[in-house]
């Protein structure tokens, strides 16, 4: 039986929400990993900035995002990611089943 | 004064200072060793570069032209060590890797008078090399097929090439903390020989 302890569950649950707004992030327009990082930050729901790359990538690699490199203003050229269509999909369902688990637990939970 | 390095990190041309340097490297390989056998280990690296380059140019302004240490230990505050990443699916990957892995022999690169044969053989058994040179060296003399088996060992025992392969060679596990130990053991070596160097001179 896999350990049970607050932060190994904690962790779970912040990386299901981490990916699921990525995804959201990215819906309201494409962005380059700096900007991402930012608006997780604001909302704290990262705390060291390692744990979005690996999640970009696998998302990347699933066919949810895309990216293409841009030139900015000042510095190098960015990368810039982007939903694919197949990330729409996936987030409209994500969407859908969030708030069927909030309610569930807030059902329960208030009793 | 100090001495210091031109990098290129994301497509960016730093100056840096050597402590700063080194602390930087060995942390990019913890981290790919931490990544190791990911597929998307370079995607990886490479946005984490990407990012690092740009924290980097923002510590940097006419006024200071050189990264230095201080710089690079905030940096590493911000990106968070490998085993804060709470990547879940790359731990329970090597969870089970760690069970697996066991002692193996290698040659060692590090540790060697002809091939690393009595080097990798001594890691393996934890003999002090030298007794095990000894007696291929008696073997030799005294009965002659030393010689023969040595090269039969030289030819059928890999190399340890990797850091990973050399760990495996001690018969320590093949984790995040034990690779950066190792990187961080070479970094001084390297450094002390440098030292040595200078003082020969």
């Amino acid at each position: 039986m896999p350990d049970m302890n607050i932060e190994n569950v904690k962790a779970q649950m912040r990386k299901g929400v981490l990916e699921f707004c990525i995804l959201s992030i990215l819906s309201r327009g494409d962005a380059y990993a700096s900007d991402i990082i930012k608006k997780l930050k604001e909302s704290r729901l990262i705390v060291v900035e390692g744990t979005l790359y690996p999640l970009l990538s696998r998302q990347k690699n699933a066919g949810l995002l895309s990216y293409r490199w841009e030139e900015s203003p000042q510095g190098p050229p960015r990368k810039y990611y982007a939903l694919t269509d197949k990330g729409n999909e996936f987030l409209k369902e994500l969407n859908a089943s969030w708030t069927d688990l909030v309610d569930a637990v807030k059902s329960i939970y208030n009793k | 004064m100090k001495k210091t390095l031109t990098i290129n990190l994301g497509g960016q041309v730093f100056n840096i200072d050597e402590d700063a340097y080194i602390r930087l490297n060995e942390y990019l390989e913890k981290i790919k060793g931490y990544f190791s056998g990911e597929k998307e280990i370079d995607d990886i690296m490479n946005d984490i570069e990407l990012r690092i380059a740009e924290l980097l140019s923002d510590r940097i302004n006419p006024g200071k032209q050189v990264i230095i240490i201080r710089d690079i230990e905030e940096i590493i505050k911000i990106m968070g060590e490998p085993h804060d990443f709470g990547d879940f699916e790359n731990e329970e990957k090597k969870k089970t890797y760690y069970r697996s892995s066991t002692r193996r022999i290698y040659r060692d690169p590090d540790n060697r008078v002809l091939g690393g044969v009595c080097g990798g053989l001594g890691a393996y058994m934890g003999v002090d090399p030298i007794i095990l040179r000894i007696i291929f060296i008696i073997a030799f003399f005294g009965f002659g097929i030393g010689l023969l088996i040595y090269l039969i060992l030289w030819i059928i025992i890999p190399e340890a090439k990797t850091t990973a392969q050399k760990i495996e060679m001690r018969g320590e596990p093949v984790n995040v903390s034990n690779i950066g130990n190792f990187v961080k053991e070479e970094f001084d070596n390297i450094k002390s020989s440098f030292k040595g160097k200078k003082k020969n001179k």
